[in-house]
């Protein structure tokens, strides 16, 4: 359960089960939304497979078979494969004795079973050849659940052109596929099949196993000529039953014959085929893939079968076929052919070895000849060999002891190769087992023939070249773990012997003197008689395979080669589809609950402000969000949200970008308002458009600082229109939790700023707050702009009654600070000395004072109260006159069109353009006619431009004071006058308020006169000249024009 | 030459996450058929929602094909309105939920089926729901929007239609069932099906010499 260990905690164990309980460790916390996949849900679905799991019993038959590419084999397949038929019982050793088989079967008008004599002469490559009236042995037919048949040679191998195919030629399966679904019961299906040139592998399952099968993977290896081409080699297929059974199925062909370094190569061959198959990986119940593909090993069950090739060695194949023939002839009537071919050589003995063995074979045995033990236990041999009494004729009585067939065949299969090998550990030897062996070897036979073998000029020696072998997952473990304490002896033996213990006492060497020639041995057979062993099969399912039978079909006549099968009892644990869905949906059911139950919560608190300012216009239900109450333009407003974790995992929350339209400025709040948390974020991204995280531990909090700021124009100017208004909404997101809406609003209130001069001139008596009611918040609709409305509702000013009362006080406030500096006789430099452009920059005083009178001389403009009724008592009238001044110029440049508007600016610079053409300048006092002329085309402009130069003018008296020196008006044209002028330019005092004058015009020419923003460069810079000009000309005129 | 041939008869369980997004006018029962389909519970009296709700449910279609949906649902209230292309931008189905006593809300309704047939992903899937059936069971005179009115549009404009019922659990499962199996779980399946090989794992237990030092932590 190694895997478990970093499995997620099931939800019904969660720790923190108490409600409302904060884990005693933050760290245990995790979410389970991190874990709750797919994976965790075939986790824990996997994890109650008891619950959907139920014990099944199929029987798996498994098949062998090579054909020698003889037509007509097919024709044989439904026979023996399916219906069992063609055992003969007699040659396998079974019930029957030799004499009732061998004197009835030729007479008997009765009898069941065809006889042989007739089964040969009907032979032919159109009809079966297994016997007629053979009911077969059982298991049959729909009793197997699975069928797995292997074919070795459907085609020709032994042809070069075949060896060497680089491809399968399916053409031939096609008839073997018919074959076999002729023989089935119906509702079998073909669940697997591969070939390999001519190898073919096929597996069929019954309509009720077939569903419960899955992963089938097939694959093949060649093994053949240069170790790689098909002629030899293997087909192999693994399948996944029930979900929990693991089988792999090899058929394979290995290299062929008797001669040196065949035997050698047939190992190699088995070698490859293991280690070369690759299936594809197993998708477990849940659908998860492994990662790695299996191999042969990694499953459940195995079951190798095919033409191995082993044979019989040290045995002249000759002997062998004359004294398995004394057993076979008594299959037969006195006058058939194969009778009297049999007796015929039989007669004619032809090597003292022949007569060795038959007189072992006649010999009864003292062994246990029942017990499969024997082939399995004796590792000499020997015993067959040891008699040296010559054989007589009495050794040929066809009433010879039934048991003497089985005798026959233990004495020879201690001769066979495959048995050699898996006792030296050379191939199959880890945990391979096989069933007994009491049917005659499986090749060669003469075609045609029952009993007849090899009768051509090669007379190969009989032997069992076809095998079924399997091997169960403990099976192989119990041969590694062996291994291991093998190992572990030894070298405790060699250990010991380095010490010098040689002398070790007796029962101990048994224990430490290893022979791997033997003692490896004793267990490899004996599971295929024993009771089924409990198999824990991969996917920890209890399993148990048991060998039913293993024959082969003796009267199958149509190749050279036996068919034989093996019929496996499995009982496993399978699991029931519909109780898993039951259980699947049940976890998924947790496991959602769990995930939606472990989400991280927050709680967000918004704390209210004074109730005085909030926005209690509606009285509908209370507000759930963040009210900044009354806004005002460039007026700082901060409200306060707690988050808080109140839930049982750790949370991380940030204000995602709630920017939905394409044309909508992206972030995570609007441009008026900025959030500050009270710590850094989780990542510490200083870069403001980086997304801010925080993460809170249960119980944890944070505080979030929300400020509305407004200084934006373009958004004042919307905002007192109604096209915008304070409201939007905030969304702060929780990782794997839900998204809170935080609603924020703020009530606009109306102001002068941002408007243009048409508008300001109708705002009505006591400010542009009285605008307040004239229409709903947050509306502006069109009936809003009927002209006839807005005439006739319309307070008419000649000019905005804002710029009457700033520039009156900026007047009044710097007559009143000049006093007040003279008074206090202030030491050092004044204000106006220091700065030509001061009251209106170079302030003296600090910018939050500033800040603060700024905000109340715009209260009192826009609820017509007398600026000094708001200012704090403590400001004096510089700081007063500065903030005045400085309100004035952002009041000119908040215009939406201008003193001097666009259009009008463009009047003006074309009449200019014109003067300077004509190179004759104009008196200051002309230039000031037309201009004022051209500006009042709008009248209230007009107006509005007369109010400011004139308070330009006295307050740059009032700071530069001149003498009156000019005092004829209306004559600046006379050469006195241009003479005085040029000694005025000598004066300090003059120049010093020219200084006054250009600053001034400098930056009011910027606050009133509008440009087209497309003005740029040189075009700019003349533009800029002139428009300094003009105001410039207004403030020179008046020098001295008090009062 | 080797060859390799893989012929499940059953091919590995399918596993699709897809995202259902709830929309609807205030007070219809959007959470509450959430409520319900999740949890199986019913409140009589729920607070509106303020933001959008998250929260997942698996349903199984058949023994190999798992379905899991990640639910928003969102906030009814006009206010929050401009904020739901947030929650059906990616969106692969979506339950438009209406109340079948209030006339207005199938025309809100409506507006949310043309807007998410206009803004949302081409693909999506959308579900009518006519919720509060139990009221009409119970009293016949409540009903303001019939279902054959509800059906015909439904059919026109190509959603899913039922009519549900949050407290009687009416259609609920139903009709998200409904809508997992129309989703393109084969062409998902790769998108969102979570089958990383890495994350791989053998999880079944006594599997000596196959458990490496990979073991997903997760």
């Amino acid at each position: 359960m190694a895997s478990n260990s970093s499995l997620q905690r099931p939800p019904n164990t969660r720790i923190d089960t108490t409600p409302g309980a904060f884990p005693s460790s933050p760290a245990q916390g995790q979410s389970p939304t991190v874990v709750s996949s797919q994976l965790s849900l075939s986790q824990a679905v996997h994890e109650r497979k008891a619950e959907y799991t139920r014990l099944k019993r199929i029987k798996v038959k498994v098949g062998t078979w090579n054909v020698a590419s003889l037509s007509g084999t097919e024709k044989d397949i439904g026979g023996w494969f399916v219906d069992g038929k063609g055992v003969s019982e007699s040659l396998s050793g079974l019930s029957l004795g030799g004499e009732e088989a061998s004197d009835n079967k030729d007479n008997k008008a009765d009898a069941v079973v065809e006889s042989v004599g007739e089964q040969e002469a009907r032979r032919s490559k159109k009809k079966p050849t297994v016997p007629e009236n053979d009911p077969g042995l059982p298991p049959t037919g729909e009793e197997i659940g699975i069928y797995a048949l292997g074919l070795q040679e459907i085609v020709d191998v032994s042809s070069v052109t075949e060896a060497l195919r680089p491809y399968s030629d399916p053409h031939p399966t096609k008839k073997w596929k018919q074959s076999i679904a002729d023989g089935l019961p119906p509702g079998y299906q073909r669940i697997a099949e591969q070939q390999l040139i001519g190898l073919y592998l096929v597996i069929y399952a019954s309509s009720a196993t077939a569903p419960t099968i899955s992963s089938v993977s097939t694959t093949s290896v060649g093994t053949g000529l240069g170790g790689y081409m098909g002629n030899k080699g293997a087909v192999t297929a693994r399948i996944v039953l029930g979900e929990t059974t693991r089988m792999v199925f090899v058929n394979c062909h290995l290299t062929a014959g008797v001669e040196k370094g065949s035997l050698e190569r047939r190992n190699w061959d088995a070698s490859q085929i293991l280690s070369r198959t690759k299936f594809d990986p197993v998708y477990d119940g849940g659908g998860v893939m492994e990662e790695f593909g299996e191999g042969i090993g990694d499953e459940d069950f195995c079951f190798w079968f095919g033409d191995l090739n082993y044979r019989l060695e040290d045995m002249p194949g000759e002997d062998v076929r004359r004294l398995l023939m004394l057993h076979t002839r008594n299959e037969y009537g006195k006058a058939q052919a194969s009778k009297q071919k049999i007796e015929h050589e039989l007669a004619n003995p032809e090597s003292s070895t022949f007569h060795r063995n038959l007189e072992a074979a006649n010999q009864p045995s003292g062994d246990d000849s029942s017990s499969t033990h024997t082939a399995a236990d004796s590792s000499s041999g020997q015993s067959v060999a040891s008699s040296t009494t010559l054989s007589n004729q009495e050794a040929y009585d066809p009433n010879s002891d039934p048991t003497s067939l089985q005798t026959t065949l233990s004495s020879l299969l201690t001769h066979d190769q495959l048995h050699a090998q898996m006792r030296t550990r050379k191939a199959f030897h880890d945990g391979w087992r096989e069933g007994s062996i009491d049917f005659l070897p499986t090749y060669k036979y003469d075609v045609g023939s029952v009993g007849m073998f090899d009768s051509s000029e090669k007379r190969r020696g009989p032997s069992w070249c076809d095998r079924i072998l399997y091997r169960t997952r403990k099976d192989k473990f119990a041969y590694e773990e062996k291994v291991r304490q093998e190992e572990l002896a030894k070298k405790r033996d060699n250990e010991m012997k380095l010490q010098g213990v040689v002398e070790a006492a007796t029962d101990e060497a048994v224990l430490f003197d290893y022979d791997p020639e033997n003692d490896g041995a004793d267990d490899q057979y004996d599971g295929s008689t024993a009771d089924p062993e409990v198999v824990v099969t991969k996917a920890g399912f209890e399993d148990r395979l048991h060998l039913e039978y293993y024959k082969s079909h003796q009267r199958v006549l149509s190749s050279d080669h036996k068919p034989l099968d093996a019929v496996f009892t499995l009982d496993y644990d399978a699991v029931d589809p519909d109780l898993k869905a039951k259980v699947h949906q049940e976890m998924a059911r947790e496991l959602d609950k769990a995930e939606n139950e472990g989400r991280p919560v927050v709680t967000i608190v918004v704390d209210h402000h004074r109730e005085s300012d909030t926005t209690h216009t509606d009285s509908g239900p209370k507000y759930e969000g963040v009210d900044f109450g009354h806004v005002k333009y460039d007026h700082l407003k901060t409200r306060n949200v707690t988050i808080a974790n109140t839930g049982r995992v750790p949370a991380t929350v940030g204000f995602i970008d709630r920017s939905v339209d394409t044309g909508q400025p992206r972030g995570v709040s609007p441009p008026w308002l900025s959030i500050h948390f009270d710590r850094p974020s989780d990542n510490n991204n200083p870069n403001p458009g980086a997304l801010q995280e925080y993460t809170l531990q249960p119980g944890d909090a944070v505080n979030v600082e929300l400020t509305l700021h407004i200084t934006d124009m373009d958004m004042v100017r919307r905002l007192s229109e109604g096209e915008d208004s304070l409201e939007d909404v905030l969304v702060l997101r929780i990782h794997n939790g839900r998204d809170y809406f935080l609603p924020l609003r703020g009530k606009w209130l109306q102001s002068a700023f941002g408007r243009s001069i048409e508008k300001l001139v109708r705002i009505p008596e006591g400010g542009a707050r009285k605008l307040q009611h004239q229409r709903p918040a947050g509306s502006n609709h069109s009936s809003h702009h009927h002209p006839d409305d807005k005439e006739n509702d319309a307070v008419k000013w000649s000019a905005p009654r804002e710029l009457f009362r700033l520039t009156e006080a900026i007047e009044s406030f710097t007559e009143r600070s000049m006093a007040e500096w003279e008074m206090k006789g202030e030491e050092g430099e004044a204000p106006w000395e220091k700065e030509a452009a001061w009251p209106f920059s170079g302030f003296v005083s600090e910018e939050k004072e500033r800040g603060v009178l700024r905000e109340r001389v715009r209260e009192g403009l826009d609820t017509n109260q007398p600026f000094t009724e708001l200012f704090v008592l403590e400001s004096g009238s510089i700081q007063r006159l500065e903030a005045v001044a400085e309100t004035l110029v952002q009041f000119l440049k908040s215009l939406e069109d201008g003193i001097i508007t666009e259009e009008l600016w463009a009047e003006v610079e074309k009449g200019m353009l014109e003067h300077e053409k004509v190179k004759k300048p104009l008196s200051d006092e002309d230039e000031r006619m037309w201009i004022l002329d051209t500006v009042s085309t709008a009248p209230a402009h007009g107006v509005s431009f007369t109010f400011i130069t004139f308070m330009l003018s006295r307050v740059a008296n009032e700071v530069v004071p001149i003498q009156q020196q000019l005092q004829r008006r209306g004559t600046a044209t006379s050469f006195d006058d241009m003479e005085a002028v040029q000694k005025s330019k000598d004066d300090p005092a003059r120049a010093r308020r020219r200084e006054v004058d250009e600053a001034y015009a400098a930056i009011f020419a910027d606050a009133m006169i509008r440009l087209p923003t497309t003005l740029t460069g040189k075009a700019r810079k003349n533009t800029d000249v002139r428009r300094k000009h003009v105001v410039e000309v207004f403030l020179r005129s008046r020098l001295g024009d008090g009062s | 030459m080797t060859s390799r041939v893989s012929t499940g008869t059953r091919p590995g369980a399918r596993f699709a996450q897809f995202k259902l997004v709830l929309l609807g006018e205030s007070a219809v029962g959007k959470s509450s058929l959430v409520l319900r389909f999740v949890k199986d519970q019913f409140d009589d009296y729920r607070e509106s929602t303020i933001g959008a709700a998250f929260l997942t449910q698996t349903i199984s279609l058949d023994d190999t094909t798992t379905v899991k949906f990640e639910i928003w649902d969102t906030a009814g209230q006009e206010r929050y309105k401009s904020l739901a292309p947030m929650y059906y931008r990616n969106a692969n189905c979506a339950v438009v939920v209406y109340d079948i006593t209030q006339a207005s809300s199938l025309d809100k309704a409506k507006a949310w089926v043309k807007e998410l047939q206009r803004q949302a992903n081409e693909n999506i899937i959308i579900a009518l729901a006519g919720n509060k059936a139990d009221l009409v069971a119970e009293h016949p005179d409540k009903r303001a929007i019939t279902t054959s009115d509800a059906e015909a549009y439904a059919r026109e404009a190509g959603l899913l239609f039922s009519e549900t019922s949050a407290k009687t659990a009416e259609n609920v499962r139903e009709l998200f069932t409904a809508i997992a199996r129309k989703l393109p779980l084969e062409q998902a399946g790769a998108r969102n099906m979570r089958s990383n090989p890495r994350q791989g794992v053998d999880l079944r237990p006594e599997a000596p010499g196959t458990q490496g030092g990979g073991a997903c932590n997760c």
